[in-house]
């Protein structure tokens, strides 16, 4: 067991964990932001995608002890009033079925449109492919990045 | 007696408050008893704050399939509630006021919400909303005739005046409920029919929306089980000693196979294999010990037994065997067909695949020793509420559940197992409230599946070359209750003379427990729309017009339902798909079309497969699907509906399938069980059809049959290839990606 620091959204928060935990039980158990979900534990879904420093990253593969001082933003941290484009066209093209991966789906469209503000068709595809959605909402998250990506930024 | 008794106006936020109670007082004349009986209250589920502010108690389970925000807009419309203020809750599984009838209890499955809440809540919302105007009426001492409901107030006509719904909800909520109500004009309707953004979609894009997954209740410890990785296979004996050396190890112990709903053996909904337990602080530090469990299993016979031995025995017993569990139909359908000119037969195999929920199986359990608390998304509260009270002993009033929309159900979560496991390993650890989480490789490796489903089809064409004969014997997996539970006739309501359906049970012998799965036994029914594939193409006939021959200038048909299937809606989905999809445009060598049409919860769905196969190589160009659902709720959660279930399809189609070695399921996790991506995902099209039906059929599972029939109708189209058996992974055909039309 170790004291592990974590700079998240905008809070630091001390916890007393397994060094070698994946950060998304870190996140979800200890810090108590459940919004970032367990899907398959390998980085094989996306479900807990959030940002390191402003790339996403599969939270289920890193060691928590790696993190460092860089900064966590989870689902919960994208926005301050969850409008967030991202957050207003997913509502606006009524994106979600089930909801269970969406937050690993904008986290990861998010940390694409931070790089590229206007993505191509097939530069989403390519972006969002390793996030799965059982429910199969590809279309619609296609449809919806393409739709904040031509939303003024709010923040 | 007083109306207080059973109008809970007085309740916690000092609005009005109604009940299905009232409902059913006012619309099936069930009298109503003293406060304290046994009554037949089916709860609260709609109140009004004096804020305005409408809340909507949804009995029913969310799961992505959209019914929470269907059925709020059912309410709403009656209501002449403003849409914006109205919000969804989930209340606790209340087993006596929610009755699991029709009546709208918890129960969630085979796409039924619709059919059976439509009228309910639209009398629903028509009462609260009569029970505002006369409140509104009596303060300003008019009738209820001279006053109306828009938009959250209560106007008076011919003035100025109006009251806001929240004003008036506690004066409301003293009044008699009113025995009748008159429901709105389907043309006047302005939130029913109307696409609306789901309900929840604020909290899930924040992360907000808590389902099982996210509960933590105090002095809560976590367990995961290492469940015996054969069926029916029993624990020999295990070494605990390095798993309880992780940080944070609690306890571990055995846990016991615990076979379901025994009134129906030898037939068990679901079957809980034994294994061992652990419990710890975390959920990471019983990952870890469950990693360093040293486990001894007897694995019984299954343990000897491949997909491939389990497939011999289906081929065997659909080739050989003659003594079906029973059948339906012409018993001499093909008893002689010396007459005819030529008989065609195929066999079609859709294997056991995973429901691979994005929210893996969960449940929080804290038991007491008389009684039991529960936290979990579930479909069928009622099953776990009487496999509780049949497995430990309570009564139903000590056991609380609190439910939870889910991260997927599919049919998966119908089944009590999870609440029955959590509660045991409470139970164990000492009456200590324990989460359990199946991870995904427990999901891939001791999970319920898909039945298995063997279809043998036979057709006969007499000497003037129509359809004489129809044959089909299923080889399945899966009955819920009885040896033989499927009286319907072959699918479709097609026109052939002589019929007979078959069906063998092989229950008994399966590697891997059946359940129900988004379209439950439809997946290998449809493969009849493949072989009425084989039947056009020998007859030379275009797959569309010999559909379209078949159906009787669109008569209805009684194939074991009490509601007929209609021939006319089935023709009118066909014809919308096949005028979209352009069916009979000239194609380019190489590319081809295929159909495929269905009906499930009284809705009807064609789908058209655009493809293109180049050296086994197969590119879906596009997929065109009709739906006529009848009466429309949410023109969007329909098409989400749509395009999901063909997504659904197309996993299965492409991927779908859980191979079994030496009893052991060889896939492990998503790289091995792959689901279909964005990048392979094909453009999809929704088309209703027009139609003057009043009321609403289920929409969650009539399109994920249809996505592998009218992809292999497409295959043949396009390449001469007769695929009869997926995933297409083993068939020799590569897997797509998203490329343009060539």
């Amino acid at each position: 067991m170790a004291t592990v620091e974590l700079h998240i959204n905008t809070r630091k928060v001390n916890i007393d964990v397994d060094p070698d935990m994946p950060l998304l039980w870190a996140i979800r158990d200890f810090v108590g932001l459940t919004g970032t979900k367990y899907g398959c534990g390998i980085g094989q879904c996306g479900a807990c995608t959030v940002h390191l420093d402003g790339n996403a990253i599969r939270s289920c593969s890193v060691p928590v002890s790696v993190v460092g001082s860089q900064k966590i933003t989870t689902i919960e941290g994208l926005s301050e009033k969850g409008d967030h484009p991202l957050q207003l066209a997913w509502q606006q093209e009524d994106v979600p079925q089930c909801g269970y991966c969406q937050a690993g789906q904008i986290m990861n469209a998010a940390a694409l449109l931070r790089g590229n503000a206007r993505p191509t068709d097939s530069e989403i595809t390519t972006a969002m492919s390793g996030n799965l959605c059982r429910c199969g909402t590809y279309q619609r998250i296609h449809k919806a990045i393409k739709t904040a990506s031509t939303m003024n930024s709010k923040s | 007696m007083e109306r207080r008794d059973f109008i809970r106006s007085a309740g916690v936020a000092g609005g009005l408050l109604l009940s299905f109670q009232e409902l059913i007082a006012g619309s099936w004349e069930t009298k109503l008893v003293a406060p304290g009986a046994a009554s037949p209250a089916l709860g609260d589920f709609v109140r009004i704050d004096a804020s305005g502010d409408i809340l909507f108690q949804f009995v029913k389970h969310e799961m992505g399939q959209g019914v929470a925000t269907a059925m709020a807009q059912i309410l709403a419309e009656e209501l002449c509630a403003d849409w914006e203020k109205v919000r969804i809750d989930f209340p606790n599984a209340d087993m006596q006021r929610y009755q699991n009838d029709r009546n709208g209890g918890h129960d969630t499955g085979g796409s039924c919400t619709i059919i059976y809440q439509w009228d309910l809540l639209r009398k629903a919302g028509a009462t609260v909303k009569q029970m505002l105007i006369a409140a509104a009426a009596k303060q300003w001492n008019t009738t209820p005739e001279q006053c109306y409901a828009e938009k959250h107030y209560v106007f008076q006509r011919n003035t100025s005046k109006k009251l806001a719904f929240g004003a008036l909800a506690l004066s409301a909520a003293r009044l008699p409920v009113p025995a009748r109500v008159e429901l709105k004009k389907a043309s006047d309707h302005q939130i029913i029919g109307k696409s609306k953004p789901a309900k929840l979609i604020p909290k899930i894009v924040t992360g907000e929306l808590k389902y099982g997954m996210d509960i933590k209740v105090p002095g809560m410890l976590y367990a995961v089980i290492a469940r015996c990785p054969v069926f029916k296979g029993k624990l020999k004996s295990f070494d605990a000693a390095e798993a309880m050396k992780v940080a944070g190890a609690r306890k571990v112990f055995s846990t016991q196979r615990i076979a379901g709903l025994q009134l129906n053996a030898p037939y068990m909904p679901y079957d809980i294999r034994e294994g061992v337990a652990v419990v710890a602080d975390s959920f990471w530090a019983a990952r870890q010990m469950q990693a360093k469990l040293i486990i001894e299993w007897d694995e019984g016979g299954n343990g000897k037994l491949s997909s491939e031995d389990f497939e011999e025995m289906a081929w065997n017993r659909a080739t050989h065997r003659t003594d079906p569990t029973g059948f339906t139909g012409n018993a001499n359908a093909v008893a002689n067909l010396s007459h005819v000119r030529k008989t065609l037969r195929a066999s079609y195999v859709f294997p056991q695949q995973l429901h691979s929920c994005m929210e893996p199986l969960n449940c929080t359990a804290h038991t007491g020793e008389n009684g039991c608390e529960i936290w979990i998304g579930t479909q069928a509260p009622h099953l776990i509420d009487s496999e509780i009270r049949r497995v430990f002993g309570f009564s139903q009033e000590k056991i609380k559940m609190h439910l939870f929309p889910s991260g997927g159900g599919f049919g998966r979560r119908y089944y009590p197992d999870m609440a029955v496991e959590a509660a045991f390993i409470s139970r164990q650890a000492g009456n200590l409230p324990v989460k359990m989480i199946w991870t995904r490789e427990d999901d891939h490796q001791a999970n319920l599946a898909h039945l298995f489903q063997h279809m043998e089809y036979q057709a006969a064409l007499d000497k003037d070359n129509n359809l004489y004969a129809w044959y089909e014997k299923e080889i399945r997996t899966y009955t819920w209750s009885a040896r033989y539970m499927d009286p319907k006739l072959p699918s479709m309501a097609y026109a052939i003379p002589n019929v007979r359906y078959d069906f063998e049970d092989m229950i008994q012998q399966e590697l891997v427990h059946s359940s129900a799965w988004r379209g439950v036994d439809g997946h290998g029914r449809f493969y009849g729309e493949c072989f009425l594939d084989e039947v056009a193409a020998e007859l030379k006939r275009d797959p569309f017009e010999f559909r379209v021959s078949l159906l009787n200038g669109g008569k209805d048909t009684y194939v074991g339902d009490a509601i007929p299937v209609h021939g006319s809606r089935i023709l009118r989905v066909l014809q919308m798909a096949a005028e979209k999809a352009k069916w009979g445009e000239t194609l380019t060598p190489g590319r081809g079309k295929g159909i495929a049409v269905s009906t499930f919860g009284y809705s009807y769905c064609a789908v058209i497969a655009d493809v293109t196969m180049h050296d086994n190589k197969l590119v879906i160009n596009k997929m065109t699907i009709a739906i006529d659902c009848g009466k429309v709720i949410n023109p969007s959660g329909v098409e989400q509906q749509m395009i999901g279930g063909i997504v659904w399809s197309l996993t299965a189609l492409l991927y779908g399938g859980l191979p079994i070695k030496n009893g052991r399921a060889m896939h492990t996790n998503f790289h091995e069980n792959k689901l279909l991506r964005m990048n392979e995902c094909p453009p999809m099209e929704v088309h209703f059809v027009d139609t003057d039906e009043q009321t609403p059929g289920g929409v969650g599972e009539v399109s994920s049959p249809l996505g592998v029939p009218a992809v292999l109708n497409a295959i043949f189209a396009a390449s001469g290839k007769r695929i009869r058996k997926i995933p297409l992974e083993m068939q020799g055909i590569g897997t797509t990606l998203r490329e343009p039309i060539k």
